[in-house]
């Protein structure tokens, strides 16, 4: 069984994040650990020291608790192994990092707004915690049925990251799993959108399909059997819509990705959840 | 629920009756079939003076009883609920310048009527609303011509703008494969919710609930509300995806999402998308984009 945190404010992306999480638990195998961080807000300082400070804290930490509890409470019956919740007071991406290295988890789970122009999701991926987080993540944008699983490969280097991540945590095949290489487009070539039958190789795609190849055979060593095979070179926007009806994407990204990556353009249109694995 | 659907004898109304048609299967409402004889047109005028009943040769009745057929067929002559007995296709005038089919289905389950009014097409469909209290009043429009009618240009977003209940302008141009709902408030109705559900379900689409934000954060309330029509939608199994725009950039997504086909807005009374989205770009959006426009009250 894995370790996942899931970390979870009293707003709307954490409730989502939560009944994902929860969903997530039909086809994972794993312990779900809530957590709150709750930040004081940078430039005020906390009141004065020992027993003022403490009482201040202990204030901040019930409301917090109170606000949290809340949101488990209404999900509780849907998500049997559920950990009594970890309230702490302190800098939201230090704390994470802190608990994930302290107590080893597999997975990060937190949730994400899809906004227009992704500035949440850009502002996330760059964010300390995203860089230096020793587990993968996901990243839960809307409350989807995570049954179906993409895993998008784009070069060799994604390939043993991102499938032993998916591989770690699906331990048995209870979801069902795609492979799709991808590519952009780039002006004035042309769109692809094949699916894979058998063996056939489509002629230009011999790469991809030899690169699909290594992934299908590191799957079947652990059982798997992916349902469909795809090769796709499309723009971002495309690629997008084609991955909308997934539960779940997952998808490498280098730890300093930059911010005009079309990786991170992609991902950022994606409204499924999108499981992060670094590469 | 009380539907009013405006129409003329253009095929663009013969596509707004189908979609009422549907809606109605669903929902068994009262459906009212309206034409308006311009006053202008000196003919029309002379000849409802004269006699209601000669108005049969008139293009536009016979358009409504040709949409009446249209609507009827949609359903199974046994189940349909607004099957009469029958008579005379016959127009009485029950008060100055509103006329009436005579039999319209008195022994019916549920009421279709069909109604001819004189004047101004847009401002007789809004006295219509109100005098009958409709929930939602239906119209379609000519996409190609910037979503006018053959009788007035500005008929439909006439009507979208000042209409005191619920609108859909119904466009034949693009299937509806996703309903994208804008909402900027907390104050959203049972009616309308279960209006939303309908759509989805009737086209079988995907939706998306919209929360308009100012300073790239919603506010609590908003936030509360959508969790709430999010745990609606699932528990009639119906997976909805949240976005978040911020209000600034509202133009940009409004013109990006409509090609998903329906564009829907929740503008209540204090509602900041009457701020964000005033009269002149209602308009546009009616005029210029390919989409159905669903104004939600």
């Amino acid at each position: 069984m894995i370790s996942a945190l899931v970390s979870l404010n009293a707003d709307l992306a954490s409730s989502i994040a939560f009944r994902y999480a929860c969903r997530l638990m039909e086809y994972i195998d794993m312990r779900l650990q809530p957590i709150h961080v709750e930040e004081v807000d940078k430039g005020s300082f906390p009141p004065g020291s020992g027993w003022v400070r403490s009482t201040w804290e202990k204030g901040l930490l019930q409301t917090a608790e109170e606000e949290i509890a809340q949101l488990v409470n209404a999900e509780k019956a849907d998500c049997p192994s559920l950990d009594a919740t970890i309230v702490e007071i302190g800098e939201y991406d230090e704390a994470l990092l802190h608990e994930i290295e302290e107590k080893s988890y597999d997975l990060l789970v937190e949730g994400v707004l899809t906004s227009f122009h992704g500035q949440l999701f850009h502002r996330k991926i760059r964010s300390r915690l995203y860089r230096f987080s020793p587990s993968p993540i996901i990243i839960v944008k809307n409350l989807v049925q995570p049954d179906r699983v993409a895993v998008l490969l784009k070069d060799a280097l994604d390939v043993t990251p991102l499938i032993s991540t998916f591989l770690k945590l699906f331990s048995t095949p209870k979801a069902s799993v795609d492979l799709i290489h991808f590519a952009f487009k780039e002006s004035g070539k042309p769109e692809i959108k094949e699916k894979i039958q058998d063996d056939a190789v489509p002629v230009g795609s011999e790469n991809a399909c030899k690169l699909l190849n290594t992934a299908k055979d590191l799957l079947a060593e652990k059982g798997w059997r992916p349902k469909e095979t795809w090769v796709i070179r499309d723009t971002a926007e495309k690629i997008s819509e084609f991955l909308s009806d997934y539960g779940l994407i997952g998808a490498c990204l280098p730890r300093n990705v930059h911010k005009d990556s079309l990786m991170l353009d992609l991902l950022s249109r994606i409204p499924s959840a999108t499981l992060l694995c670094k590469k | 629920m009380k539907i009013l659907v405006a129409v003329d004898q253009n095929p663009y109304s013969a596509h707004a009756v189908l979609e009422v048609a549907k809606l109605a299967a669903n929902t068994w409402a009262n459906v009212s079939l309206l034409g308006v004889l311009s006053k202008t047109d000196t003919k029309e005028r002379s000849a409802v003076a004269e006699a209601p009943s000669g108005l049969a040769d008139n293009p536009l009745i016979k358009a409504l009883f040709v949409h009446r057929g249209t609507f009827l067929s949609y359903f199974k002559q046994k189940e349909c609920p607004y099957t009469s007995k029958g008579g005379p296709d016959e127009l009485a005038e029950i008060r100055k310048g509103v006329y009436q089919l005579v039999h319209a289905s008195k022994s019916a389950k549920k009421k279709l009527n069909i109604r001819v009014r004189t004047g101004n097409p847009g401002r007789e469909i809004l006295s219509e609303a109100k005098e009958e209290e409709s929930d939602l009043i239906v119209l379609g429009c000519d996409h190609m011509k910037g979503c006018g009618w053959e009788s007035g240009a500005t008929v439909p977003r006439k009507v979208a703008n000042d209409a005191p209940c619920s609108v859909l302008i119904a466009k034949a141009a693009k299937d509806v494969k996703r309903i994208v709902c804008c909402l900027d408030h907390d104050r959203v109705s049972q009616a309308s919710l279960e209006m939303i559900n309908q759509m989805v379900s009737l086209h079988g689409a995907q939706l998306t609930i919209v929360g308009l934000a100012e300073n790239q954060g919603l506010k609590a309330e908003v936030e509360r509300k959508l969790d709430n029509i999010l745990r609606y939608y699932h528990e009639r199994g119906i997976d909805p995806w949240i976005e978040m725009v911020d209000i600034a950039f509202l133009d940009s997504f409004v013109a990006r999402d409509a090609r998903w086909g329906l564009m829907a807005l929740w503008m209540g009374k204090q509602s900041i998308l009457e701020k964000a989205f005033p009269k002149s770009k209602l308009d546009k959006l009616i005029k210029r984009s390919d989409a159905s426009v669903l104004i939600l009250r």
